[in-house]
């Protein structure tokens, strides 16, 4: 890189929000995958006036590429500096700019994270709902790059399903508005959710403006279990089929189920069966109690092995914390995971996990699969021994026929990680060349030059 | 060399999958939201450091390495057991060994406690508190507040002692051999306790020491104070001086040896962290007083958990009444941690952990909720050798503060102590909100 790029950088910017000591640097080669690169200098900028001039100054010396990152907790290197070039860190653009109480919607810096945004909404009784597992550290401006979503979407969707206008810099160092507080909005195309999911290759935003929902009152939890797929399958759909369906539905294969036990200790349940679910209801306190009371009527027609429901939070505690656990017992099974978070249809759900045991078989390695089944949306991991190079060889392999799998099932290779760099080679499985090259025009279109997050997706 | 031994014993490193979950945690990382500053970052500065993949320099490393300090809020929330305080304090230690021993006020303050030189500390901190010096240097610094609470004796206090309304039963206490043949007899002594001051507690903020005594006698417990303690060692540890950190463990461990003693109670956050935790891991079978060492440690527990084991053992825990009414706060300091079978059952409790087991003793105190507790900015050396990056994360914390508009802060940490009474350039003088140890207000409303 162009020394003198840096020292502009520093005069736009000022040194402290400039770093390019090799130290700074290391500590922003990396995100919750297990690659790494090293950028070439990090940047902090304030506004959209300071982006645009970092990106103008990129295009000047030599197509300096340019990756955006919040918290950098992506797990599929979205935030990665491929090849080197500019880090811009949204950290300290972490404001809440407008609460617009009327029109209920809600505009912030895309360096804020998730869950201060959900505190401070909650305070004034209002609830922005989308819930990715790392709700509590990643940014907005990641989750609205990733189009990230959690165990809240059988509900309430995802972050697409919110984003309704957004600030953005694009690749030639121009500010654009797009969007408009409005549900409805048909003039020319609809850009801003176009950028929503585009895993920070289209452009870098700067303001993020999000629809907001009046905050439920209460919340409850059941968790029930089933010794057979089938049943436990023909019993959460039937409670998706209601007007009043779960605010989650999440799912455990026997195999977390199995994985849990071993640390998960409690005196009020005992995990056991092979297809368990943590439901939830929300709503104010008459539409909780009337939903619990729906749910355990339908989920107790098909044989449960148990059922468990309870409003103490002390006991919602447990059961999350039976989910939360999942993850950390995961690695007595391997040092090395490879994450995939395919999405099939919700009626390829049993046929899906039946292939998971097929291939888990066929390779003699454990793929351990748990996710959110109201949108089919399931976490398959395959966990592998990293010293041991044929099973590393198998764990690739494995990942080939899952995500083939999931394609002949109509299904998405990612459903909500996004693709990054884990998973492009990937991308052939579902698209021909001609759609390829699409999505390739597309890109040139908001950069030319190709110095946004070159090297994702494609 | 030490160190390295050190090194391989803790490989967690290997285990970051660098999450992030660390991140909002951190309050060096939340200062600007540099991750060179943080957690993910550290750990991944040691890994390269001990890869040797990239050459790194001492001093780059050692800037991030020291504006850590030592909270351990990252560790609490790693869901994969990465040991990162610990992997910090052994970098640190392999900093200063390379390191030229080069003098710095944060030095100078080392060497005056390890060799318990009071009056020299005294001396250094009046002059730290002369307007011109304070000027001068930038920042504040504590101000003694009476005489020593331990003297040239071992102490003894009977149960039931009234410290203050006696002032003349109290020099007599220090005849300790009489006293300590009289508790013996007195059957109403349940629990022998020695008592642990910290060097803070004794020689800075005395009463504190005066207060947990008269808590405990009050309560009937006798409690043994031996002389020969000084300080707990954190402040060295955390310079990455093991050899201090060592000595000084050891000393103290001695002080308490063979006294027959059920518990040793403190009422620092910190320095019950420091020998709680940290003694156990930098000892082991071949260090010369490793069992007693590790005796010592079992030993000592936080005056809030010997409450709640007194409680356990069917004591009624006396209560107190204030004269005025008291709306409070109480920061809970980082380093203190409840029993690990504590089970909160009051509303304090569930607000605070175990020191609510002693709010709820005080009639006419009113505690009101802190929306996030952040850290106080302390962190033992840290606001020494970063005294502007410490106020920062003061003021952070001063804002839930204000948000709740107590009348009073509580806390039960000698650090925290420090910087919440450092409010210059947070609030105005006239605003400035008093600061004391829970314990001191119990023991007010004991003696009301």
């Amino acid at each position: 890189m162009d020394k003198k790029l840096i020292g502009e950088f520093e005069e736009l910017l000022g040194k402290s929000r400039v770093l390019s000591e090799t130290e700074e640097l290391l500590c922003y080669s990396y995100d919750a995958t297990s690659k790494d690169f090293m950028p070439e200098v990090v940047v902090f900028p304030l506004n959209a006036e300071e982006i645009s001039k970092i990106v103008k100054l990129c295009l000047k010396y030599n197509n300096t590429p340019i990756v955006g990152r919040g918290s950098g907790s992506g797990f599929s290197g979205g935030s990665l500096p491929l090849k080197g070039g500019v880090v811009v860190s949204f950290t300290k653009m972490n404001h809440i700019t407008e609460l617009d109480e009327e029109n209920m919607f809600v505009t912030v810096e895309p360096g804020i994270i998730n869950a201060d945004l959900k505190t401070y909404l909650a305070e004034k009784g209002y609830f922005y709902p989308p819930d990715p597992a790392s709700y509590e550290f990643s940014t907005v401006g990641g989750n609205v790059a990733e189009c990230s979503g959690g165990p809240s979407a059988v509900k309430y969707g995802v972050t697409k399903d919110y984003v309704a206008a957004l600030e953005v810099i694009t690749g030639e160092g121009e500010i654009i508005h797009t969007g408009s507080k409005t549900v409805k909005n048909v003039s020319g195309y609809n850009l801003a959710h176009l950028f929503t999911g585009s895993e920070g290759t289209l452009g870098l935003f700067s303001k993020i403006t999000l629809k907001i929902l009046s905050k439920p009152e209460e919340k409850s939890l059941i968790l029930v279990s089933y010794d057979d797929i089938d049943k436990g399958f023909n019993a959460a759909i039937s409670l998706l089929k209601l007007r009043n369906r779960p605010s989650m539905l999440e799912f455990m294969d026997k195999f977390s189920i199995e994985s849990v036990k071993s640390i998960f200790k409690s005196d009020i349940i005992k995990i056991t069966g092979k297809f368990l679910f943590i439901i939830e209801a929300d709503g104010s306190k008459e539409e909780v109690d009337k939903s619990i009371g729906e749910y355990k009527n339908i989920l107790e027609r098909f044989s449960p092995v148990f059922l468990f429901a309870s409003e103490k939070s002390e006991d919602k505690k447990v059961i999350m914390d039976a989910r939360k656990a999942i993850s950390p017992s995961l690695r007595k099974y391997g040092d090395l995971k490879i994450n995939n978070d395919i999405a099939v249809p919700i009626n390829k759900i049993p046929d899906m996990l039946a292939f998971l045991e097929e291939t888990s078989k066929k390779y003699g390695i454990p793929v351990i699969n748990f996710g959110h089944f109201g949108d089919g949306n399931i976490h398959v991991n395959i966990m592998l021994d990293k010293s041991n190079a044929e099973m590393v060889e198998k764990g690739g392999k494995a990942k080939y026929d899952v995500l083939k799998k999931t394609i002949e099932l109509g299904g998405s290779l990612s459903g909500e990680h996004g693709i990054g760099l884990e998973k492009k080679e990937f991308m052939k499985l579902k698209y021909d060349d001609y759609y390829m090259n699409l999505l390739k025009n597309i890109k040139k279109v908001f950069d030319p030059q190709n110095i946004i997050n070159p090297g994702k997706i494609f | 060399m030490e160190f390295f031994s050190l090194l391989s014993e803790n490989k967690t490193y290997l285990n970051c999958v660098h999450c992030g979950k660390c991140l909002p945690v951190c309050p060096s990382y939340n200062i600007g939201f540099n991750e060179f500053l943080s957690p993910r970052g550290r750990v991944r500065i040691v890994l390269t450091d001990y890869t040797d993949s990239i050459p790194l320099r001492a001093g780059k490393v050692r800037e991030s390495m020291s504006a850590c300090l030592l909270c351990g809020r990252c560790e609490k929330v790693c869901p994969n057991d990465v040991n990162i305080v610990e992997l910090v304090i052994n970098e640190k230690i392999k900093l200063e060994e390379f390191s030229n021993k080069s003098f710095s006020s944060g030095k100078l303050a080392l060497n005056i406690l390890k060799n318990k030189r009071e009056i020299l500390l005294k001396t250094a901190l009046k002059i730290a508190n002369i307007p011109l010096v304070k000027k001068l240097s930038g920042r504040n610094s504590p101000m003694p507040e009476g005489k020593s609470f331990i003297g040239s004796r071992d102490l003894i206090f009977n149960a039931d002692t009234s410290l203050e309304k006696q002032p003349s039963q109290f020099q007599a206490l220090k005849n300790g051999k009489a006293m300590r043949k009289s508790a013996v007899e007195d059957s109403k002594n349940i629990f022998k306790v020695g008592y642990f001051s910290g060097c803070v507690f004794n020689g800075i903020y005395p009463q504190i020491s005066v207060d947990t005594v008269t808590s405990l006698t009050k309560n009937g417990v006798e409690v043994f104070v031996p002389k020969m303690q000084g300080c707990c060692g954190l402040p060295f540890i955390s310079s990455g001086d093991l050899k201090s950190f060592k000595e000084l463990a050891v000393n103290n461990a001695l002080a308490f040896k063979g006294k027959k003693l059920d518990y040793i109670v403190t009422s620092c956050a910190s320095c019950s962290y420091s020998i709680n935790k940290l003694y156990p891991k930098y000892f082991n079978e071949n260090d010369e007083n490793y069992t007693e060492i590790l005796d010592f440690s079992k030993k000592l527990i936080s005056i809030w958990s010997f409450f709640n084991e007194l409680k356990k053992h069917g004591f009624e825990i006396k209560k107190g009444k204030l004269n005025n009414e008291t709306e409070a706060v109480f920061h809970i300091p980082c380093h203190l941690s409840n029993m690990p079978d504590f089970k909160p059952a009051s509303a304090y409790e569930k607000l605070i952990g175990e020191p609510g087991l002693i709010a709820d003793k005080i009639e006419g105190l009113k505690l009101k909720p802190l929306k996030y507790n952040y850290c106080c900015g302390n962190g033992g050396m840290f606001n020494v050798r970063h005294y502007d990056l410490s106020k920062k994360i003061t003021k952070r914390k001063f804002e839930e503060i204000k948000e709740a508009a107590p009348q009073e802060i509580l806390t039960s940490c000698s650090g925290c102590i420090f910087s919440l009474k450092d409010q210059s350039g947070i609030l105005k003088h006239s605003q400035s909100i008093p600061v004391n140890h829970l314990i001191g207000i119990y023991a007010r409303s004991l003696r009301s």
